[in-house]
């Protein structure tokens, strides 16, 4: 190789602003295009709730001291509460996402009591699970950072391929 | 909330499938093609039955090179698993509420990232190293116990199943709940990933319903075996199968590292493995040892940390074995100090077991016993910093070649100094007290977990890959991965204890919105780390096939300097034999102590008077912008601490009539130490003391930092007024040394392509 084939901008510079484009192009597109396809993968803006069984929730407060929750009856719950309910309690770790409205969220958010066939069961939030938000530019712009990043980090082989061409050019000349 | 399962499942499938792709590629690109035509039937068969014989070797192979390339490739294979957890982990950190993974995921992640990391990544890969070259440097024929060995390594990978099947059960049981109806598949779906913090803490490891708990311990207990297992072999090993030749008072300081770091587990692991089975004892049989009525949860934490603190030298001593064995290759000079080397490494093996309640400063003890181990823990630092000094003293007047492994090197030194330093100060009760469970503590473990630990491993890569595969990587691609690596570290973990310095705790997806810009600067350095794994990844790939064979019996040219040591030797008679090479003989030789040294004549070059400046000026602006990254480390830290006091930095602007704002200051500082400070080391270079660049910048950086002490001087007093100077002093040297390395860096860079050679 003749001597200008060593380019530091090439060989180091440009890989190195690949390298930290590519870097910030994934922080930017993962969010950014998480927030995009979120809402079709999952339900989200509708929180999980946890149930306990009653043994747990007998357990929990203590046999007769009457905890000072709010108490409900299945009946009270709306459609879809009853349906998570149902499915939290058939869930092997108790939890299921109420898909639907809530009205009784800021009950389920301090804790409450259902009564269910005769039973009692503490039921709380255990994720809220809020929609993510991103600006609409950042899955687009990152994506493109990612794609630069990639060009710079090819820039040495390219260089040099292109320096070759060149001084074969040069000779044939 | 994304699913975990199936985003790491499916980020490790793709990273598996990436690198089959690549080794099968470049396997078929390097088999000369006869004819291109189809691929015939016996083609095939007799393809299969190689794999075949090949896995049957590898199974059951007692052979320590084999077994410790095995170690190396699981090791790794880990790290990268663990990784990927660390990617996660930052992805989460991007946006202040927890809304890429649940809380329970995230912690799930720190979980699972440490105790990969720690436990089957560091101590794995530097296993294999020993295995691989210990017999070498010692002159022994194999390890003491070659079937002991195997079975030492065969117990890892069961172990890493155990440790981690959450996640493959969680994948498992996705994918089954496509087909089937939940109920019949009810195991797979209540199993999950650990997430109660990689110490285990009781009560909550006891509390916590999860099976994947138990079968989390039983791997454990398992890896333990595998070490306990692993670091009698290398004991034994040291003391019985020497060569001839081979004494204590000469035994290379790697296999002295190994022989200490063996020890500690000798007494640690079996510890480990006690409080495991009282942990399981206590989940499933009902008895009592961290329950409030029997030993209370404070006895776990004692157990653990009995274990922990000497597992942290475990992990940090091979790697300092390993920097004193290569950095003198490629500064030309015999390591300075070998008995003192020896010595700390002695020191810090015994006081290691003598620290652990440091961990526990925040729990309640009688202040008179915390006294007593704040005072061991800062006793500590001793060791460690004679290995530092002496690092920097066989550098000094040494004939620095800026190749991968020197930087990488060079780096660690670096990351270990700052996380060192910070450690000193996590030491000190009060100040535990305040950072304790804070990004400070993860900034400063990480400086050396990923700093000195891990940088050393790839420096050990790069330095033995001739004598493993009998071909050069790209060397090119490697400095550029090396300076890729430390610049990510130092963004990524400098970050950390700026943040964690201000107060914000570990061990949360949830934090407020004012740290969300530093927070995304750590993911980005964080993902930097990542990518330059990647990088170093394709070239241990790639260059297995594609590599320049290696073609002289000296690699290195070590010859010149002495520094022949037996494993090069054992690689020379190999390719005698095998190859029928002429034995490499050098030139010159000198002895590895007394270097010629060249003349520094500093910038050199040629052209015209114009193109020298200007040549000179952006080498020197580049040179004084690494550098003053690097000082910012120091004295950001300083601040925090609060023996520096950012006011100083308003005093700046207000000098140049701008507003007394310190982040102008800051910014003024930013540029005169881009600008002013490396033209005036050019202007005045030739007239300091030092032959060697290095040298001249170290003496001209403490020389301007006694200016700086004076200007920044704010009225501190007793230990303030003395951690005030240290911190200066050493942030100018991180200057002083960020600035030269550069420079020199820069100017071999056009030496070479003055030279018109490619980097070979
Ligand atoms: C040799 C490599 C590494 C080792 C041995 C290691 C080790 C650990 C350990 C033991 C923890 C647990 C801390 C705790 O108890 O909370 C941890 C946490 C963490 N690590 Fe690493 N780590 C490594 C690499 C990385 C890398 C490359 C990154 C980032 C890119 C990273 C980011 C984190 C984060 C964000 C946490 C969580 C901190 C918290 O929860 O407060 N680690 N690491
Ligand atoms: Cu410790």
């Amino acid at each position: 190789m003749s001597a200008g084939a060593d380019s530091f901008v090439f060989q180091y510079l440009a890989p190195f602003v690949g390298v930290l484009l590519i870097a910030v192009g994934i922080a930017g597109a993962v969010p950014g295009g998480y927030a995009l396809v979120e809402p079709d993968l999952e339900n989200c803006g509708n929180p999980t709730i946890g149930v306990e069984s009653p043994a747990e929730t007998a357990e929990r407060f203590g046999g007769d001291e009457r905890p000072r929750l709010p108490r409900l009856a299945f009946a009270d719950l709306s459609t879809a509460e009853q349906e998570g309910f149902r499915a939290a309690i058939a869930d092997p770790v108790g939890e299921e996402q109420v898909v639907g409205s809530v009205p009784n969220a800021d009950a389920f958010r301090r804790g409450a009591i259902v009564s269910y066939e005769g039973e009692e069961y503490y039921v709380t939030i255990v994720a809220e699970n809020t929609c993510f938000a991103a600006a609409p530019l950042q899955f687009p712009l990152g994506v493109f950072a990612i794609a630069l990043g990639f060009l710079g980090v090819l820039a040495p082989p390219l260089y040099r391929r292109l320096v070759r061409l060149e001084q074969r050019a040069g000779r044939s000349e | 909330m994304l699913n975990r399962a199936i985003v790491e499942g499916s980020a490790l499938a793709v990273l598996a499938l990436a690198v089959g792709l690549v080794w099968v590629r470049e396997r078929r690109a390097a088999r000369p093609e006869s004819d291109g035509g189809y691929t015939t039937r016996e083609e095939i068969e007799f393809e299969i039955g190689r794999v075949q014989s090949e896995v049957y070797r590898w199974l059951t192979t007692t052979d320590h090179r084999d077994i410790g390339l095995l170690y190396i490739f699981f090791g790794t294979a880990a790290g990268l698993w663990g990784g990927v957890d660390a990617m996660m982990l930052r992805t989460e950190l991007l946006t202040p509420p927890a809304d890429i993974w649940t809380p329970e995921t995230y912690n799930a992640l720190f979980t699972t990232h440490g105790l990969t990391m720690l436990i089957f990544f560091v101590l794995p890969v530097f296993f294999g190293i020993g295995n691989y070259v210990l017999p070498l440097l010692i002159g022994a024929d194999d390890m003491a116990f070659p079937r002991v060995n195997a079975v030492g390594f065969w117990l890892l990978p069961p172990a890493l199943i155990l440790v981690r099947m959450g996640l493959l059960i969680q994948v498992l049981g996705q994918v089954l709940n496509l087909m089937l109806p939940a109920e019949a598949i009810r195991f797979f779906l209540t199993m999950r990933e650990v997430s109660v913090g990689w110490t285990l803490y009781a009560p909550l490891s006891v509390q916590q319903p999860n099976p994947q708990i138990d079968l989390l311990l039983l791997g454990l207990h398992l890896s333990g075996i595998a070490t306990t297992v692993g670091a009698i072999n290398f004991i034994t090993t040291v003391v019985y199968e020497r060569g001839e030749g081979v004494t204590w008072a000469n035994l290379d300081i790697f296999s002295w590292n190994m022989v200490v770091t063996s020890g500690i587990a000798l007494f640690a692991f079996p510890l480990l493995g006690s409080a495991l089975v009282m942990l399981l004892l206590d989940r499933n049989l009902g008895t009592a040892f961290f329950a409030t009525e029997g030993g209370g949860a404070i006895l776990w934490q004692h157990l653990f940390w009995f274990w922990g603190h000497p597992e942290v030298y475990i992990l940090f001593l091979p790697a300092t074995g390993l920097m004193s064995l290569i950095l003198p290759k490629f500064v030309g000079r015999k390591l300075f100090g070998y008995q003192f080397i020896v010595y700390s490494t002695l020191g810090l093996g015994v006081l290691s077991f003598g620290v652990w309640a440091h961990h526990m400063f925040t729990t309640s003890a009688d202040p008179r016993v915390k006294l007593s181990f704040m005072a061991v823990s800062i006793a500590i630092a001793v060791p460690s910093a004679i290995k530092v000094f002496n690092w920097i003293t066989t550098m000094w007047e040494g004939d620095i070649r800026l190749t991968a492994p020197f930087i990488l090197c060079a780096g660690g030194i670096g990351t270990f100094i700052v996380g060192g330093v910070t450690g000193v100060f996590l030491a000190v009760i009060p100040i535990d007290i305040l950072y304790h469970g804070t990004y400070y503590v993860v900034g400063h473990f990480h400086l050396i977990v990923v700093g000195i630990i891990p940088f050393l491993m790839i420096a050990a890569s790069y330095y033995w890959y001739p004598l493993i595969t009998g071909r050069w990587y790209d060397t090119r691609l490697a400095r550029f991965q090396s300076l890729l690596i430390v610049f990510g570290s130092f963004v990524t973990f400098m970050t950390l204890l700026v943040i964690g310095g201000l107060g914000l705790p570990r061990r949360q997806a949830i934090y407020p919105p004012e740290y969300q810009f530093a927070q995304q600067i750590a993911t980005v350095g964080g993902y930097v780390i990542g990518l330059s794994a990647l990088l170093w990844l394709y070239n241990m790939l790639v260059s297995y096939w594609r590599g320049t064979p290696v073609t002289t019996t000296d690699p290195w040219g070590l010859k010149a300097t002495n520094q022949f040591t037996r494993e090069w030797q054992w690689f020379e008679r190999r390719m005698v034999e095998k190859y029928d090479v002429e034995p490499t003989e050098p030139e010159t030789t000198r002895r590895s102590y007394a270097p010629e040294g060249e003349p520094t004549g500093l910038a050199g070059g040629v052209g015209t008077v114009a193109q020298t400046v200007s040549r000179n000026a952006w080498m020197a602006a580049a040179g004084g912008f690494v550098g003053t990254v690097l000082m910012s480390g120091g004295l950001g830290t300083a601040i925090l601490i609060g023996v520096l006091d950012p006011v100083s930095f308003g005093e700046i602007a207000e000098l140049v009539g701008l507003p007394a704002s310190p982040a102008l200051g800051a910014v003024l500082f930013l540029v005169g130490g881009t600008v002013t400070w490396p033209l005036l080391f050019l202007a005045f270079s030739e007239y300091l003391p030092g032959r060697l660049l290095f040298e001249t910048g170290l003496v001209f950086a403490t020389l301007i930092s006694s200016g700086f002490a004076i200007a920044f001087y704010t009225g501190q007093s007793g230990l303030a007024f003395v951690g005030y100077l240290t911190f200066v002093v050493v942030s100018h040297w991180a200057y002083g040394i960020g600035l030269t390395v550069t420079f020199q860096y820069l100017k071999s860079d056009e030496a070479l392509r003055n030279r018109g050679g490619s980097d070979g």
